[in-house]
């Protein structure tokens, strides 16, 4: 138990400014009556908390008894009043060098009223564990959208959710050694992998086949591993094993680099929603170093945003024609994208990872001349996907597979907390761009757009879904350039502040991205956690799975738009040799050194 | 003896298409769904050259069953003596009693020998592939006996040849061409019924574990196939109502006609496989059983003299 004398005596940062909000030292009172529900959280649970503060603009942090950790969090996640309110994800820290504990951190998106920005808020239901025995009762028992993050901390930094339903190892390959944690700071990196890779697959259901999608599949860009069983052609049930393509990043943005190191680290993470990460972690390190960027930033990077969301769907449902075997709808899409790419290219200088975010600002300024380019662009875009969908809606045979498979109903959506147009398609009106701040680092809330939501829940939904919300996206770029302010596009931001926690967000393509930053000494990062949207959407794809055919798997697993590189993020695996090796902090400054002054 | 080389020039231009128009014909698609996608598309030779490297690879065996290595030459040579039993202007090679019960048959041997393959191999992907391959086998081949039915009733023949002499056009006759047009195009596997090879569900089903030489046996014994229905049908379509073909002249031309006929309708079989998503094996079935029923209909129709 933690008792609440232990946690003061390390809560004694320098903090800016207690009216702030955000030191133990401030006025409780008035930080609970900035929001709806805040007072009735601390009313409820007034007994276990130990600590309130506001860390950012929006954004609450409890620290609570880790006792009543799972019951916390569902008081928010099955709020009577704020319906879409959802678990996002949680963080695990390793706080020994500061306090001696570990922390564990489920936060959690409240929806006071959808799309009302000013309104709704983050909630940070921080627990401290003591350093010798790192357990939490589970939340995942209660609530399936804790499945995959408790595994992973139980993976990465050794924490034990006492009654998981699930506690098989998510992220670290089979052959890693055991009681290593790579996320402790105190992690060995001498150990080799075990000789005896250890599989801990599902058992084969009674009077299934087992249909193996994976880990390579041409139904599947990335590797991933389904494990269908089936009857006939009809799945039963679905068992998942994927992080093959698990890469350590955050590891590798915590403690070397610098802040703005990590923002270039943070756009490799992905290969289509790349800027959505960098302005993600760039907002949380500007609402750390508590800077206003400039507006014209700020619509440049509303900009990119939204033409990479253009680029996506139009990948994306050429993918998904190509799926159920249209391959014409799939060239065509493919077509009518291209100039899209060309597009951001002159803008950036990149096709893909545009480098053009920095902390504070953007690199590049928008030329005047080229927003006539902007224009005929989206104008073109307009006209071909319009002529596309009127084919490809009306092809019989697409539509067929496309109608009534891969049912997601809205109450599993919501206990998975799945996220984006994969919810919207299932009757969920969520959407960051509005649903949360994103003012301090875009311009959503200055144009005009609606948020496209569809109650069926399949595939067909889906697909709407994305095709309404891309024209959304074309609208949102016309206004954007007509209302591009002038000004500069770069904020300095000097040094930040340390152990301070914020988290930065965007609405990607496949939904929610947060990139959760806690400062550390030197303007370095302690804790950087990155949350692709696909990390909450594929625990739910063998619900959407169970009950169709096996010819119906790809297209239902795509239906998500599933990127496993963004969702795998977090330990090195050399392929060559398929030994772990993991650079020394040595050979990480050294770099870092070498590095320097390139960003 | 006059008449006998005349025969023989006529089977042996009848051998040379069945034999080297295939793979063209699949060059025709590939270039016809390329243009249809606004891609330029590879040249009329590509699936020949396909093919020549598959037959310069060998292949990777991944049982010790023979029926492995067979079943790709069984299909062959199915479809191979399937293209003998059309005639090729008015001669047809092998020319027997009820061929188109033959025919019938050594059609549904490339299928078998595909089930066969994908259930030699222990593949999950290649089982799903052979059961859907059967399934679809299964529902079309009965509504493509009960046309043959059909149209061996009408002509009072069981002999291509003969069916193709005695055909008298009647409402069941017509009815007949529109659903066997239907049954030939799902038999020959293309687009939307191509789900038996389905490269993104089942990564090719039955020719799962195939490889190399193997492999393109297979791929040649599936573009004669397809040929081989085809001309088929373009052989019902036109032969009947052209008059007595006695004449070599006649007969070359009434060839040229199929021979044309056959290549222009591929364009329409690939814009119509471009513009379509796969079905899945349900709907599939669901389709074929209607179409039976259909059939079935026809046939009483063809009873009554319709």
């Amino acid at each position: 138990m933690v008792g609440t004398k232990d946690l003061e005596a390390h809560f004694e940062f320098e903090c800016k400014a207690c009216e702030d909000g955000r030191c133990s030292k401030a006025d409780v009172e008035s930080i609970l009556a900035e929001r709806k529900g805040l007072k009735d959280f601390y009313e409820a649970f007034k007994e276990h908390i130990r600590e309130c503060k506001r860390m950012t603009y929006g954004q609450y942090m409890f620290v609570i008894d880790r006792e009543v950790l799972p019951e916390a969090v569902l008081w928010w996640h099955n709020h009577p009043k704020f319906k879409e309110t959802h678990m996002s994800t949680a963080v695990g820290t390793d706080e020994r060098p500061l306090n001696g504990h570990f922390a564990y951190m489920p936060f959690l998106n409240v929806q006071v009223e959808p799309f009302k920005m000013d309104e709704n808020y983050w909630v940070f239901l921080k627990v401290y564990t003591p350093a010798d025995d790192p357990s939490f009762p589970s939340v995942a028992a209660k609530l399936p959208a804790a499945l995959w993050i408790e595994r992973e901390v139980k993976d990465l930094l050794g924490f034990k959710p006492v009654g998981h339903p699930d506690p098989r190892r998510l992220i670290l390959p089979e052959d890693f050694p055991d009681g290593v944690y790579p996320l402790r700071k105190d992690m060995d990196y001498r150990h080799s992998p075990i000789t005896e890779p250890r599989t801990e697959y599902r058992e084969t259901p009674e009077g299934t086949t087992l249909v193996p999608m994976g880990p390579v599949h041409a139904g599947v860009e990335e590797p991933a591993h389904f494990r269908l069983f089936v009857k006939g052609e009809k799945i039963v049930d679905v068992d998942y094993r994927g992080f093959y393509s698990h890469r350590g990043i955050e590891k590798t943005g915590e403690g070397r680099l610098t802040y703005n190191q990590v923002l270039f680290l943070a756009e490799r993470i992905c290969g289509i929603c790349g800027y959505q990460h960098s302005v993600s972690y760039a907002m949380a390190v500007e609402r750390l170093a508590d800077v206003e960027i400039p507006d014209r930033a700020r619509y440049i990077r509303t900009l990119l945003l939204e033409l990479e969301r253009i680029h996506n769907h139009l990948l994306w449902v050429g993918i998904a024609a190509h799926l159920v075997g249209y391959d014409t709808g799939f060239m065509h899409a493919w077509r009518i994208r291209e100039p899209v790419m060309w597009l951001v290219e002159r803008l950036t200088g990149n096709r893909k990872q545009y480098g053009m975010n920095i902390v504070g600002g953007v690199r590049r300024d928008l030329l005047d001349y080229r927003k006539e380019e902007v224009l005929k662009v989206v104008k073109e875009i307009r006209e071909g996907t319009k002529k596309f969908l009127d084919i490809a809606l009306n092809t019989n045979t697409f539509i067929k597979r496309a109608e009534g498979v891969g049912i997601l109903p809205y109450k599993v959506a919501k206990a998975y907390s799945v996220l984006g147009p994969t919810a919207r398609a299932s009757g969920r009106k969520i959407d960051a761009r509005l649903d949360q701040a994103t003012k301090t680092a875009m311009a959503y809330h200055e144009v005009d757009f609606k948020v496209p939501v569809y109650k069926e829940g399949d595939v067909l939904a889906r697909v709407l879904v994305r095709m309404d919300e891309l024209f959304e996206s074309l609208w949102i770029v016309e206004q954007l350039i007509d209302q591009m302010p002038d000004g500069d596009i770069f904020t300095p931001i000097g040094n930040l502040p340390e152990y301070q926690e914020a988290l930065g967000f965007t609405e990607a393509h496949r939904g929610e991205v947060v990139h959760y930053v806690m400062t550390g000494e030197k303007n370095k990062v302690y804790r950087w956690k990155v949350r692709a949207p696909t990390y909450n959407n594929l625990p739910a794809v063998p619900e959407m799975l169970k009950g169709y055919h096996v010819a119906d798997a790809p297209i239902i697993i795509a239906s998500i738009d599933p990127c496993y590189s963004c969702t795998e993020r977090v330990q090195f695996v050399d392929v060559e040799t398929g030994k772990v090796k993991v650079l020394t902090e040595a050979e990480f400054n050294e770099l870092s050194i070498k590095y320097k002054g390139v960003f | 003896m006059a008449l006998d080389i005349v025969k023989l020039g006529f089977s042996l231009a009848g051998i040379l298409i069945m034999l080297l128009l295939p793979p063209y014909l699949d060059g025709i698609a590939r270039r016809v769904k390329a243009r249809l996608q606004y891609r330029r598309g590879p040249p009329l030779m590509q699936t020949w050259y396909d093919l020549q490297k598959l037959f310069a690879l060998p292949s990777v065996r991944p049982t010790k069953s023979a029926l492995f290595t067979w079943a790709p030459y069984i299909a062959l040579a199915s479809a191979i003596s399937a293209a003998l039993l059309l005639p090729y202007g008015n001669v047809v090679p092998v020319d027997f009693g009820f061929n188109l019960v033959v025919f019938f048959y050594v059609i549904l041997m490339v299928s078998v020998a595909l089930m066969f393959a994908g259930l030699s191999v222990q593949n999950a992907f290649s089982h799903l592939g052979s059961a859907r391959e059967m399934q679809i086998v299964l529902t079309v081949e009965p509504l493509i006996a009960v046309l043959y039915g059909v149209l061996a009733y009408n002509a009072g023949s069981l002999n291509i040849a003969d069916i193709i002499a005695n055909l008298h056009a009647t409402p069941s006759v017509i009815l007949t061409y529109i659903l066997l047009a239907y049954a030939l195009y799902v038999e020959s596997g293309f687009v939307p019924f191509d789900i038996a090879e389905a490269e993104q569900e089942v990564i090719g089903g039955p020719l799962t574990e195939y490889s190399g030489r193997l492999l393109g046996v297979f791929y040649y014994a599936i573009h004669i196939k397809r040929f081989t229905l085809l001309w088929f049908f373009v052989s019902l379509l036109t032969l009947p109502w052209l008059g007595p073909i006695g004449t070599p002249g006649r007969a070359a031309l009434a060839l040229a006609l199929q021979f044309i006929l056959t290549v222009s309708f591929y364009p329409v079989i690939a814009a119509l496989e471009a513009t379509n998503a796969r079905l899945r094996i349900d709907q599939v079935v669901k389709m074929n059983t209607r179409a039976f029923f259909a059939g079935i209909i026809i046939l009483a129709m063809a009873f009554m003299g319709w």
